[in-house]
Parts: structure tokens; C-alpha cells; sequence
């Protein structure tokens, strides 16, 4: 199961390649496109449905980091966290200049019964992994699977919507029929709760070791 | 606002990662990040936290015409157009340039006589990667370097005048196939230099000079722009 452990497994070699790139090694670029694009496409398209913007943002992705390879600091990041922060940034600024198209469609809002606790999103024709499955899957590694439980059934529910599929404040409160405020202070008490038991898991990880 | 405050950077930054933080407001808070280190480590640190979260994604395969068009962008294997690739990694360069290189080495044996060696040193021309002129803003030098039989020691010399900076001195840096350059010391820019070393490093496939602040490269890889390379 892919998780959290994985994504430093591999940073090492990634950061080598990385480094190569940095020096115009082209071989070592392509291995490095070889290794992530279908990581960062998926990000991508998740967050842009449309698959050819969604190929021309990954295109971008891959020239820019070609360019600035030299300036990957292998210190400061692990490296699929910079190519995916990089991916993901590039994604949601196409959805600002996307903006007048509408990006998701209207949640089916029949029969509104409210004891239903699924997910509305998931219902929606798409075969891929809803918001909320994916978050569950993320909670296979340790620390997260703990701190995801910490958050509440809406609050983890916010999240998802707005790290999976680059939704706004505005636009998670649309999809789930909450008012706006209500919806920025779950996605900022969720953020919170998790910094919190990210970093108590981080200090008992350490305790644990010394 | 007053960015360096702990808890409102963490709180832009945690917005700005997780993807809320939309519009005017983000493209504001790209605009600080370069000038604000606290800002910058807020980032670092929730996209540590978050990013993990997207390796629950099914990877899904671009098609293949994304990376030809990456590869065109860049200037791929099958442009000709001059691409940032590494200096020792352009090898197509130097087989131009081995005519040239017999020639100079007869000169050289004049300039350097060497009195008996077991092996005949090896002698290596570095062209000028600047054209003539200076166009380009890189100026134009061209050395000859020779290389004691046993690789313990190089001799460089200038060809012709170089007009170097005051504020500038030159390394010469010994390259092995694909792998970054090693360097074997600082040159001068006006007579000969004897560099001497254990050995070459291994496989030593071409030598170069680059241009680097006084005291040479301070990351030990050339810094400034490469002046002139030569094939062994």
C-alpha cells in the first residue's frame, strides 16, 4: 500500500537525479520523469479534469523543473514533496484562469436525506478513489492514520475536497451545503488538529528512539 | 500585515498549501515568499505534512507525447539547437576539434621540452567556448595543457593573451565521462602552471577552465562560466 514510508524510500534516488538534471544530465531527467510523472499527473487531473490542460500543465511541471533543478535544495525538501507542491501549485492557478467554466458539477441533492453520512462527492460518475476513500487510504502510515481519526466526520470531509480536488472555501461549501464560514473554520480546525498530531507523533517517534 | 508573526505565516502558509488560499490573496503570498524566510519555512513545513497525503493517488500514465513535447521544449536528443547540457557531457564537441589538437601538440612539445619521460606526456588543447570577440559576454581564451606520462602532473599555458578581471581567477577542472568535474587547481592567466597531483582522477576524459570568484569555486563544481574545454 502505498503511504507516507514510501515517499521517503524513495527520495533518495530522486534527489540524485534531481541533482543530475541540475548539472544537464538528460538521462538522469528522464529517469526522474519516468519515476514521477504518473504521480504528478494524477495529482494533476485530479485537480484539473480536463486531461488535455491537464497534459499541458504537466508539461510546464517537467520544463520548469528542468530549468530549475539546480535550485532543488536536497536539505531543505524531500524531493517528491517539491515536484508535487510544484505539480499542484501549477494546477490550481489554471483553475483561476479557468475560472468562468464551471469545474465540478452540482452534487445530486435528491432526496436530502441528512442522516445519510456518505460522501456526496463520491456518488458522481468517476470510478477514481473519492476524497474521503483517499484519505483513509493516506491513514495507512501510522502518524496519519491516528491524526486523520482525531478530525471530525465534516472536517475531514472539507479537507479532502479542497486538497484532493483544489476546491475553494466557496466551492466546498457549495458541495457540501454549509455556509461559507462554517466551511473555513472546519478546513482551518482540521489543518490545526493535524499540524498538532503530526508533530506529537513526530516528538514520540523521537522519545520512542532515544 | 506583519509576515514574520509566527502564527499568521503558519496560517497563509497552511491555506496556501492545502490549496484555499485562492485568487489576489495567493498570488500576494507568491510574491512574499522570496523576501520572507519565516514565510518560506511555514511552506516547507505544512507541505511536508500534507504532500505525503497524495500517495494514496492511483498513479495514472501520461500519454507519451507529453514527454516529447518536454523533450522538445528543452531541447531533446533529436534537436540540434544548443541546449544547457553539461560542458562534459557534449561530446559530438570535441571530435571537431582533434585536428586541431595534433597541431598544437607539436607546439607544444616546443614550449615544453621535457627531458626523458618513460611515457610521452599527453597533450590537451582547450578551445574557447566563446567565439572570438567576446560576444556573448563570455571572453574568449583558448590553453594547452600537457599531461606528464604518469598523470602525476599538468602543465598549463595560455594561447595567446587572456584578459582577466582583477576580481576573477581561473580552475582547471578535470572531467571523467558523465560525472561532474574534479578540480585540480587554480591557473595563471598569463604564463605556465604546474599543477601537481597524486594522480589524475580516474578515466579523466577531458580537461576545462572555468571562471571563478579569487580562491576559486567555493562549491567544488565550476561556478562561473566555462572558458575553454579539450579532450584527451
Amino acid at each position: 500500500m502505498p503511504a507516507a514510508a514510501d515517499w521517503s524510500d524513495r527520495s533518495r534516488e530522486l534527489a540524485q537525479l534531481l541533482a543530475r538534471a541540475g548539472l544537464g544530465d538528460r538521462a538522469a531527467f528522464a529517469t526522474l520523469y519516468e519515476r514521477t510523472s504518473a504521480h504528478l499527473f494524477a495529482v494533476v487531473l485530479r485537480i484539473n479534469r480536463d486531461r488535455a490542460q491537464a497534459e499541458d500543465i504537466l508539461q510546464e511541471v517537467y520544463v520548469n523543473v528542468w530549468r530549475s533543478a539546480q535550485s532543488f535544495d536536497a536539505a531543505q525538501s524531500q524531493p517528491l514533496t517539491w515536484l508535487t507542491s510544484v505539480a499542484r501549485n501549477r494546477a490550481i492557478d489554471s483553475l483561476r484562469r479557468a475560472q468562468s467554466q464551471p469545474q465540478i458539477q452540482a452534487a445530486p441533492t435528491s432526496g436530502g436525506d441528512d442522516a445519510e453520512d456518505t460522501d456526496v462527492y463520491d456518488k458522481l460518475a468517476d470510478d477514481s478513489a473519492g476524497p474521503l476513500e483517499l484519505l483513509s487510504r493516506a491513514s495507512d502510515a501510522r502518524a496519519l492514520t491516528h491524526c486523520m481519526e482525531g478530525l471530525s466526520a465534516p472536517q475531514r470531509q472539507s479537507v479532502a475536497l479542497a486538497f484532493f480536488d483544489g476546491l475553494s472555501h466557496a466551492e466546498v461549501a457549495d458541495q457540501l451545503q454549509q455556509p461559507l464560514g462554517t466551511v473555513k473554520s472546519w478546513v482551518r480546525r482540521a489543518l490545526m488538529a493535524l499540524k498538532g498530531c503530526l508533530e506529537a507523533a513526530v516528538q514520540r517517534d523521537v522519545a520512542g528512539r532515544g | 500585515m506583519d509576515y514574520s508573526r509566527p502564527e499568521l505565516a503558519d496560517r497563509l502558509a497552511a491555506d496556501y498549501v492545502a490549496g484555499t488560499l485562492r485568487g489576489p490573496a495567493r498570488r500576494r503570498f507568491e510574491a512574499l515568499l522570496p523576501a520572507h524566510p519565516a514565510l518560506r519555512a511555514a511552506v516547507r513545513a505544512w507541505q511536508d505534512r500534507l504532500m505525503p497525503l497524495t500517495a494514496t493517488l492511483a498513479p495514472l500514465p501520461p500519454s507519451p507525447q507529453v514527454w516529447q513535447r518536454i523533450q522538445a521544449r528543452i531541447g531533446g536528443a533529436t534537436s540540434a539547437a544548443p541546449a544547457p547540457s553539461a560542458w562534459w557531457a557534449r561530446l559530438a564537441f570535441w571530435r571537431g576539434f582533434a585536428a586541431l589538437a595534433s597541431v598544437a601538440a607539436m607546439s607544444l612539445a616546443v614550449l615544453l621540452a621535457n627531458p626523458g619521460p618513460t611515457l610521452p606526456p599527453i597533450v590537451v588543447v582547450m578551445n574557447a567556448t566563446a567565439p572570438a570577440g567576446g560576444a556573448g559576454g563570455v571572453m574568449p581564451a583558448s590553453f594547452v595543457a600537457s599531461i606528464s606520462g604518469d598523470g602525476r602532473a599538468v602543465v598549463t599555458k595560455p594561447l595567446g593573451n587572456v584578459a582577466l578581471q582583477p576580481d576573477r581567477v581561473l580552475e582547471l577542472w578535470a572531467a571523467a565521462g558523465k560525472n561532474p568535474p574534479r578540480s585540480l587547481g587554480l591557473i595563471s592567466a598569463s604564463g605556465a602552471t604546474v599543477v601537481r597531483r597524486a594522480s589524475l582522477p580516474l578515466g579523466t576524459d577531458h580537461l576545462a577552465v572555468s571562471l571563478e570568484p579569487p580562491g576559486g569555486s567555493p562549491t567544488g563544481a565550476p561556478t562561473g562560466p566555462v572558458l575553454a574545454v579539450g579532450q584527451l
